[in-house]
């Protein structure tokens, strides 16, 4: 099945998650009219504008046109719009009858200029090589050098699939480009392959990101707003601090107690981790998943038999690689493997996000 | 906001009714689990619980058979079997529907993932 192809334009890409199920990129819509209200919020940033039809009668849309931290980045401000001025919107409508719809350009009218797309984004200047930041005792430091700030961003992959080798065209939602290509993703058992064949096929409408729910399992670590690691080495434990989701945590313990017994633990979002150094290398083991959210972007399920072991290392200052072994025999017919690189952010804080933030804005849920 | 279960479609508890007309119904209530062979389970959980003794499901079609045996008041055996579509698959309200033959009675059922 040949899906529509993957938005190039920047403001588009800029955007999280759920568009594909949320906009029709079949349809374009031209709206021109006057700001009533400008909602500058993380992760998702709209005006509503009035919009008057051939027949006389004004409708007010809401206009979805990017994550104010990218924004932010490529030099735009809150008030870079106002209330009251007049522009035109070439988009994507949703689908449905909503007046809302995600911007592909906007210009101002009284000044023909681009506002919020178009402008080149500042690519941040490479981050001089530097040696690996290390604790007193030598261990790896996963977080920033003493006295700096940072956090790791974007990973190198939009969806986790087994390292095969095989290149499998997807879109940043982990839409993929030929549903043919799902059994090549990971070795599913035939419920598992065909709920994600349905995922895919419904364009992610059911995505638990869509409502909130934390990212679990690996996909803490492909969230859009980063994530950083917060060493508690006093207390035996590693918080993983998520940009993403409603700014939630997972405790990796470091202090040596054993894995529990599956029956046992609580199960949850991020399960019961813990965690051990080899070298390097922080290998982390962890059971007691919920089955409320999806292993990763493009619907890959699991069930509470998940398995994970998670090997996460920083060859490099501004790289993190992240390598995971999925076992769970309920849902998939052997352990597969399957990784990416995350890229530091240096110098910045995560910033705030609550997914709800946007729970007024979107009508389209 | 419900928080829907994402693994194994059929995995949890469901409840509804069957019946011959659209007013004779009886309650039923599944509690189903899918062990990574097959997916196994109970009919009205409690003290006249009725094992599920098979629960056959096409994944292309989401299709779904369940058989059990149940007794009548003699305690004679009343085979049970019920054939029908999982909707909405994505939904945590997700339902099954079809037909429901329970001994020489016929008629339909619907049951909703609770």
């Amino acid at each position: 099945m040949k899906r529509s192809a993957a938005l190039g334009i920047l403001l588009v890409t800029a955007i999280s998650a759920q568009h594909t199920a949320t906009y029709d990129n079949d349809r374009k819509v031209t709206l021109k009219g006057a700001v009533t209200r400008m909602d500058w919020v993380n992760p998702r940033s709209y005006f509503f504008v009035d919009v008057r039809d051939s027949a006389g009668t004004t409708a007010n849309w809401a206009v979805e046109f990017g994550n104010p931290l990218e924004l932010e980045k490529a030099g735009w401000k809150a008030n870079s719009l106002k209330i009251g001025d007049v522009v035109s919107v070439e988009g994507i409508p949703a689908r449905g009858p909503a007046n809302q719809a995600l911007a592909l350009s906007v210009v101002l009218a009284s000044t023909g200029k681009k506002l919020f797309v178009g402008a080149p984004q500042q690519r941040r200047a490479a981050v001089p090589a530097q040696p690996v930041p290390r604790w007193p005792d030598g261990r790896v430091r996963l977080g920033p050098p003493l006295g700096k700030k940072g956090y790791w961003g974007a990973a190198s992959t939009p969806a986790l699939l087994e390292n095969t080798g095989a290149k499998i065209p997807m879109n940043s939602e982990g839409i993929l480009a030929n549903l043919a290509d799902a059994g090549r993703i990971a070795p599913f058992l035939p419920w598992a392959k065909a709920v994600y064949e349905y995922r895919q096929r419904t364009l992610l409408k059911d995505d638990p990101i869509s409502r909130c729910i934390p990212p679990g399992g690996p996909r803490q670590f492909q969230m859009p707003n980063g994530f950083q690691f917060i060493e508690q080495r006093d207390l035996g434990r590693i918080l993983v601090l998520l940009g993403g989701s409603d700014r939630n945590w997972r405790i990796i313990y470091t202090d040596g107690r054993a894995q529990g017994e599956p029956d046992e633990v609580v199960r949850g979002y991020y399960g019961n981790s813990v965690g051990h150094w080899e070298g390097d290398t922080l290998v982390v083991d962890s059971i007691g998943f919920n089955e409320k959210f999806w292993l990763s972007a493009g619907g890959l399920p699991h069930t509470e038999a998940l398995h994970l072991v998670e090997h996460i290392s920083r060859p490099d200052f501004n790289t993190l690689k992240y390598e995971v072994t999925v076992d769970d025999p309920r849902a998939y017919t052997r352990k597969w493997n399957g990784g990416w690189t995350v890229q530091w952010v240096p110098d910045q804080e995560i910033q705030e996000y609550f997914c709800e933030e946007n729970a007024e804005s979107t009508f389209v849920r | 906001m419900c928080l829907a279960q994402q693994g194994h479609p059929l995995t949890g508890t469901w409840s509804g009714d069957w019946g011959t007309t659209a007013t004779k119904r009886t309650p039923i209530t599944l509690v189903l689990n899918w062990d990574g062979k097959n997916v196994t389970g109970l009919m009205n959980p409690g003290p006249d619980a009725i094992p599920i003794s098979s629960v056959f499901v096409d994944v292309s079609t989401w299709t779904v058979r369940i058989e059990a045996e149940t007794k009548d008041s003699s305690g004679k055996p009343v085979p049970i079997r019920a054939e029908g579509k999982l909707e909405d698959l994505g939904s945590y309200h997700r339902t099954l529907t079809g037909s429901w033959q329970q001994g020489a009675a016929k008629g339909d059922f619907k049951l909703t993932r609770d």
